[in-house]
């Protein structure tokens, strides 16, 4: 594209630490199997695919990210897989079992906040653990441990009201993690944040997959956060919706701020702006009429 | 103190600010009727006579028009004979301010004319009591339905449209039919109140549970929680704040259906004290019983919005910013062992 990128390495190219790493991933057993997904609105002359052939395997303690143009079907593939949505075609296995509707062992977590407003932040992470039958003295413990580990222990009895939108957050995936689920589906979880939170959350959210046993599918429009915090990055494009590509993330882990600037990393971005910004790859871009609203001879530029 | 200041849209006022309005909204209208009632020269279409003079159908005490009374002057003067006096005065139906605000003290103390009728303090009574059963037996029914509705597409489709179409059969229309079935006493009136209130209760109940965020119903599926338990721990924890707004607004319609109410069968509470006063041409007292029933129903909303403040927490949303702002963001620690997972 660019002189720049002739001088970067090719973003396949992994070190041998990085190589072995996905060699022990891919050894691991399939938590989540997508198969030949396919996603209809409408009937008839205005039936309309959002995507089709989806197919994907997510291994234990993986995490992938998904990127693509908008209104791809990102949210509606993890929807389905979510049990919010019926799929069209194809099914969705958790451990190797169908799964239809939603359950506790697929965990969620929504750009909006969605935390309930008329109970505190604990009571909020205890929702779930009710719901599975917890009584409620071991449940008030089990969430106030899983509050200090995404370092809220001292809002326990806020309102989420109360919350700056990253605390809401983070109460947001101690809800979802306090079930235990087998998969934690983010959708552009801090889309909604200002950069600076939001380059805190992703340091947060690493810090937390670090200690908890579970593997994380995350949507997000941020190329940087899915090379920051992935092990692999579905690229999905439009029209009909599709994976484009599944790249294996070079940058080794652990994970730092620093590495930003690395090749491996700029490798990386430079690959996923290609695919993305590519004419007719993932989306046919609809050009916007032009229409002058100033007076002539009003130029700025 | 810029007219911005006050007059910014959608603007915060002082709590100040905000609290001299609301004087200024009932002074403002007291101000125009004392400005009617006390300036001689503003309406005050009658005069009243003091001495009927040579007019001879004149009688001391009578109000007669201002023009009839300057002709029949004229003439007595061109006559010879004595001129009448008089002094301007507005219609009767319309007492001065002093005069409502003393029989606000001297309605409660002045015995009824008749000794089977009720004190003024025994109808507001009354109506205060058929208005709480009339409420009561309604929202016991119109709650639960209206949930119901808001909750399922199969109780919506079940219930609304039979429930739109009796609401709008007047109430009052029922009176005669309640009378029959329930006899003359309170039965019939709390009946209309229900007739009156439960229909609009599960609309309107329907219609806010409705809207309740997809987002937290689907958050809370995510969860584990569905069927019975979605509704009794999210839909109707996420609506009862703004289903208890729904009730203070509804017990406003029910005085409305009360009025309409005392009248069926017997007449009785305070609508039967306003009509005898009327009859009685005591409209200072006509008056000071509609001002009781303003002021029961304004304070009894004021007292359920105070009590909302503590029923619903975390609906209290003072300072929330501020707290916001002041708080450092904590980090997560990483003092937890992995077996927490
Ligand atoms: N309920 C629906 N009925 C009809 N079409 C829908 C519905 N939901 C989504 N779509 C269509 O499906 C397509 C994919 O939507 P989706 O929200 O999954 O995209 P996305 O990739 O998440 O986009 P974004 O990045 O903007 O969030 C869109 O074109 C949208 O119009
Ligand atoms: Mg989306």
């Amino acid at each position: 594209m660019n002189a720049s990128s002739l001088a970067l390495p090719d973003y396949r190219q992994q070190r041998p630490e990085v190589a072995a790493r996905f060699q022990r991933i891919k050894e691991r057993p399939v938590v989540l199997r997508i198969e030949d997904l396919a996603k209809h609105f409408g009937s008839g002359p205005a039936a309309r695919t959002v995507f089709d052939g989806v197919s994907l395997d997510i291994h234990r303690r993986e995490f992938i990210s998904i990127i693509g143009a908008s209104g791809c079907g990102k949210s509606t593939l993890i929807r389905i897989v979510a049990g919010l949505e019926e799929a069209s075609a194809g099914r969705i296995l958790l451990d190797g079992k169908p799964v239809s509707g939603p359950g506790p062992d697929r965990g969620m977590v929504f750009q909006g906040y969605t935390l309930f407003p008329w109970r505190t932040v604990k009571e909020n992470v205890m929702f779930g653990l009710e719901m599975g039958g917890m009584d409620r003295s071991t449940a008030d413990a089990e969430a106030r441990q899983w509050l200090e580990m995404v370092g809220l222990g001292k809002f326990a009895e806020s309102y989420p009201h109360e919350l700056s939108g990253g605390m809401k957050q983070r109460v947001a995936i101690a809800r979802a993690l306090a079930n235990n689920p087998r998969i934690l589906i983010m959708d552009e979880p801090f889309g909604a944040l200002d950069a600076l939170t939001r380059c805190k959350m992703q340091g947060y959210l690493l810090q937390i997959w670090r200690k908890v046993d579970v593997t994380i599918l995350f949507i997000t429009h941020d190329l940087d956060e899915a090379c920051f915090l992935s092990d692999r990055i579905i690229v999905m494009g439009a029209n009909p919706g599709r994976i484009i590509e599944v790249i294996e993330n070079p940058v080794p882990r652990p994970r730092s701020v620093e590495q930003f600037l690395t090749p491996e990393f700029l490798a990386l971005k430079q690959r996923l702006d290609d695919i993305i910004h590519a004419p007719g790859a993932a989306e046919a871009e609809e050009k916007l009429p032009v229409v002058k609203l100033t007076e002539a001879g009003d130029e700025v530029e | 103190m810029s007219s911005r200041d006050w007059l910014g849209l959608k603007h915060e006022l002082p709590r100040r600010r905000q609290f001299m309005l609301v004087v200024l909204s009932f002074l403002l209208p007291l101000a125009l009727w004392s400005a009617v009632s006390y300036v001689p020269w503003l309406w005050h279409p009658f005069v009243r006579v003091t001495a009927p003079g040579g007019v001879d159908y004149f009688i001391e005490g009578m109000d007669v028009p201002r023009a009839v009374f300057a002709k029949e002057k004229a003439a007595a003067l061109q006559a010879g004979l004595v001129a009448p006096a008089g002094y301007p005065v507005n219609p009767v139906y319309l007492p001065a301010p002093h005069k409502v605000a003393r029989a606000f003290f001297t309605a409660f103390k002045t015995p009824p004319r008749l000794p089977n009728e009720p004190w003024l303090h025994e109808s507001l009574g009354h109506s205060i009591r058929t208005i709480f059963w009339g409420f009561v037996i309604s929202s016991v029914f119109g709650i639960p339905l209206g949930i119901l509705c808001g909750s399922y597409r199969f109780f919506s489709k079940l219930q609304e449209p039979f429930v739109e179409f009796f609401r709008y059969l007047p109430a009052p229309a029922f009176g005669a039919l309640c009378v029959a079935i329930l006899g003359i006493d309170d039965p019939p009136k709390i009946a209309i109140i229900v007739i009156g209130t439960l229909f609009q209760q599960v609309l309107v109940i329907g219609n806010t549970v409705r809207k309740v965020d997809p987002a937290l119903i689907e958050a809370a599926q995510t969860l584990g929680a569905r069927g019975w338990r979605l509704v009794r721990r999210v839909i109707i924890p996420a609506t009862i704040s703004d289903i208890y707004t729904d009730l203070r607004i509804l017990l406003g319609w029910a005085w409305t259906y009360l009025i309409v109410a005392e009248v069926v069968g017997t007449s009785s509470g305070i609508t039967f004290f306003i009509n005898q006063q009327a009859r009685y041409r005591n409209f200072d007292n006509v008056y000071a019983a509609i001002a009781m029933i303003g002021i029961i129903g304004f304070s009894t909303d004021m007292a359920l919005a105070w009590l909302g403040q503590y029923l619903f927490p975390w609906k209290r949303r003072r300072r929330a910013s501020a707290l916001k702002s002041s708080v450092a963001e904590p980090s997560p620690s990483s003092a937890i062992p992995m077996s927490i997972g």
